[in-house]
């Protein structure tokens, strides 16, 4: 729409009402993408800690070895995962193949993220 | 200068009257209160007849029908589907009709062919396999909202300025004449004058409530509803007809991947809102199922009613006399009715409203001395999606 | 019988917006489009809405329903529970006219650009003879509204166009598609889908036009039919 804000923009690719699957699909993969790019510059940032010496570093793993990082984790993995996974489905779908069975797609790339995330965050856990 | 023609109106009437006022130069303003082609127009059948409906009972509409026929195809070929249509015998009741509409369609200079069940199930394999006989004539399919805008896009291109959701409340006067009308615009709620030398009353069913507004007490029109129901599945690829005088749920047209059997015929006060009833619609499946029997298992896509605006002949008043006017439809000039400066086209259908249209472009030429002839014949319609460019 | 409460977006950009709610009783075979109308007829006249065929065929009456983009004309009433409140809105991405209309002129002016001819091919009936009938895109705008990336760009051509464009390609009639095959290429063409699939998904008309900005890359890619 002219003289549309950009806000109003933002809104048009968040709005949840009235979606179904491919929309649902859609938003989340914008939330993941953006939140893949600020874990990318947390991690970027943090890494940078392995420069300032071993009393910076050790300071960092501390702070994260406590258990709401592994929440966090879970999260992080989670949004990769469905981010590439649901890519695959955008990738086949993006090529004109599979769009009568766009849906059930989604679920079954949703249902692979689920699982996928239980089974690390298990590993984490077991490991830790 | 040229004069300012208003038209009240933007169903297929006035949509073609704007056309044709417009390449005679008059400054057209369309004022419609609703959507363009919303109404009775919106629900029309969609069948461009070839004039074979009335090849029996009305041979001079029937070869009306065949000229603006072959007209349109040449005006406006992308809209329409040219896949002819079959007029088919279903019972030995059917098959006495055979030679009287055979002639009839001679006599109109329709071109018929007759085929035999064979050939008329190689075509069309949905049909009855009981039919007795089919008659093949150049009916075809259009949609009606945009065979209404091609004539508006064109009317447009042409100067013409269109006002949706403006609805005319009441007449400006001078003496005894109209100069205008007094409209309300649904959007702003706002109430504003237009001006005009000459103001046609296209509103179809609603021509007694504008002419009432004139202070003209009986208008020469009964609103006369139809439903029509449609079933999913594009089952013949062209239109199918009974064979039989005209009657109701007679006609079988395509639309796109649905085929839609219609109609029924009522008289009704309120134009407005047309409960369909009840019963009507296992008639016209019923009706339907008789030519093509895939239509008593055929998911229902939709089911509406409209109201014709059936001219009745028993009014007289400001009939324009002596012309060779269509039956079907007539023109007004209420000049006679003591409201100088407006006219009525009333009654008429979808297929023949350029025809329409040019009867009354040469009235109102008489009487306002603008001797330009019509050129509707001629100009090649526009495409509707250029109502949209600017 | 049964009775609907239906929700509608009122007003206008100069008039505000706001919600009305109107009970209508209809019969079971009834479609929202029914409803309506008869708040039209009998309750309010003021009310503005698009409709024309009534079977699907005009692409006017496209609105949101309870958020969804449907065809009022084909949303059967019964799918909605005897006394169910149901919301009636216009559809996004087209500027407002005022209650339930909006101006088709952006998808209209694409579709335009494009110049997908009315009619295609028959390749639908069984009969052996070829004819012409119309092409299944209805123009209604129900694709329009439902994509995320026409909601964020007006240059963005958009499902229906584009879709539009693949068929002329592969049907092209004598039409000189190079212009909008140009359109298509372009950075507002195929490119800028991102498959959320609503436009098929919600779709009246067979349309699928996901499958075709699909075919439209394969083919700018392979240049190949």
């Amino acid at each position: 729409m002219d003289n549309q804000t950009t806000w109003q923009k933002i809104w048009a690719w968040i709005d949840y009402r009235g979606r179904r699957e491919g929309g649902i699909g859609f938003i989340l993969m914008r939330l993941t993408a953006i939140g893949l790019v600020v874990y990318l510059l947390l991690h970027l940032t943090m890494l940078t800690n392995l420069a300032r010496g071993p009393e910076a570093w050790d300071g960092f793993i501390h702070l994260v070895e406590h258990p709401f990082f592994i929440l966090a984790d879970a999260v992080l993995i989670f949004g990769l995962l469905y981010h590439a996974i649901n890519g695959i489905r955008v990738g086949i779908l993006g090529l004109g193949w599979g769009s009568r069975l766009q849906a059930p797609l989604f679920w079954g790339a949703f249902a692979l993220t689920v699982i996928l995330t239980v089974a690390a965050v298990a590993a984490i856990v077991s490991i830790g | 200068m040229s004069l300012h023609a208003l038209i009240i109106g933007a169903g297929s009437t006035g949509t073609a009257v704007a056309h044709d006022l417009a390449l005679r130069g008059f400054r057209v303003t369309v004022v419609e209160r609703g959507e363009i082609a919303s109404e009775t127009t919106g629900r029309n059948h969609g069948l461009l007849h070839s004039g074979g409906r009335y090849a029996m009972t009305d041979p001079e509409a029937a070869q009306e029908c065949a000229e603006e026929n072959a007209l349109m195809r040449k005006l406006m070929p992308d809209l329409l589907e040219r896949n002819d249509g079959l007029f088919v015998a279903i019972n030995e009741e059917d098959l006495t009709y055979r030679e009287r509409f055979l002639e009839g369609c001679a006599r109109a200079g329709i071109p018929a062919q007759e085929l035999t069940p064979k050939q008329a199930l190689e075509l069309e394999p949905h049909l009855n396999p009981k039919l007795l006989t089919a008659i093949r004539v150049p009916d075809g399919v259009f949609d009606p909202f945009h065979f209404s805008m091609a004539f508006l896009a064109t009317a447009k291109l042409n100067g013409a300025v269109v006002y949706t959701y403006t609805e005319v409340i009441d007449f400006v006067w001078s003496g005894r004449s109209i100069t205008g009308v007094k409209v309300l615009d649904r959007r702003t709620k706002k109430e504003s004058v237009l001006g005009a030398d000459l103001v046609i009353n296209a509103a179809g069913p609603w021509g007694g409530e504008i002419g009432q507004m004139a202070g003209i007490k009986h208008i020469a029109m009964v609103p006369t509803a139809g439903i029509m129901v449609a079933v999913h599945r594009r089952w013949s690829k062209r239109i199918i007809n009974r064979l039989n005088r005209p009657g109701d749920g007679d006609i079988i047209v395509p639309q796109r991947r649905n085929s839609v059997i219609g109609t029924t015929s009522w008289v009704v006060q309120d134009p407005d809102q047309i409960p369909v009833p009840p019963e009507q619609i296992k008639q016209m499946l019923d009706c339907g199922t008789l030519l093509v029997p895939a239509f008593a298992t055929a998911p229902l896509r939709g089911v509406s009613a409209a109201a014709r605006p059936l001219l009745d002949k028993t009014v007289g008043g400001g009939k324009v006399e002596g012309r060779e006017l269509t039956r079907g439809f007539d023109c007004f000039n209420h000049a006679a009715d003591g409201a100088e400066g407006l006219f009525s086209i009333l009654g008429g259908k979808t297929t023949t409203s350029r025809a329409m249209a040019e009867k009354l472009g040469d009235i109102v030429g008489r009487v306002t001395g603008v001797t330009t002839p019509c050129r509707t014949k001629e100009v090649p319609l526009a495409t509707y999606r250029a109502f949209y460019r600017s | 019988m049964r009775t609907l409460k239906l929700r509608i977006l009122r007003g206008s950009p100069t008039l505000g917006r706001q919600y009305q709610t109107f009970t209508v009783t209809l019969p079971d075979e009834a479609n929202i489009i029914d409803g309506v109308e008869q708040i039209f007829g009998h309750q309010d006249h003021s009310l503005m809405f698009r409709h024309a065929c009534h079977h699907a065929s005009c692409g006017l009456c496209g609105a949101r329903v309870n958020g969804r983009e449907r065809l009022m004309c084909i949303t059967p009433v019964s799918e909605f529970p005897d006394g169910a409140t149901v919301t009636l809105e216009p559809l996004r991405n087209f500027p407002w006219v005022g209650d339930l209309a909006v101006d088709v002129k952006p998808l209209l002016q694409k579709m335009d650009m494009v110049g997908l001819p009315y009619s295609r091919e028959d390749e639908l009936a069984d009969s052996p003879e070829p004819g012409n009938r119309f092409e299944d895109c209805i123009e209604c705008g129900l694709c329009m509204s439902a994509c995320p990336v026409v909601g964020s760009s007006t240059k963005y051509l958009g499902p229906a166009p584009l879709a539009g464009l693949a068929r002329l390609i592969q049907e092209p009639r004598e039409v000189d598609f190079s212009k909008a095959c140009a359109l298509g290429k372009s950075p507002h063409g195929v490119w800028r889908c991102h498959s959320a699939m609503e436009c098929t998904e919600v779709c009246p008309s067979d349309v699928d036009p996901s499958q075709a900005i699909g075919w439209l890359r394969r083919f700018y890619t392979f240049k190949k039919k």
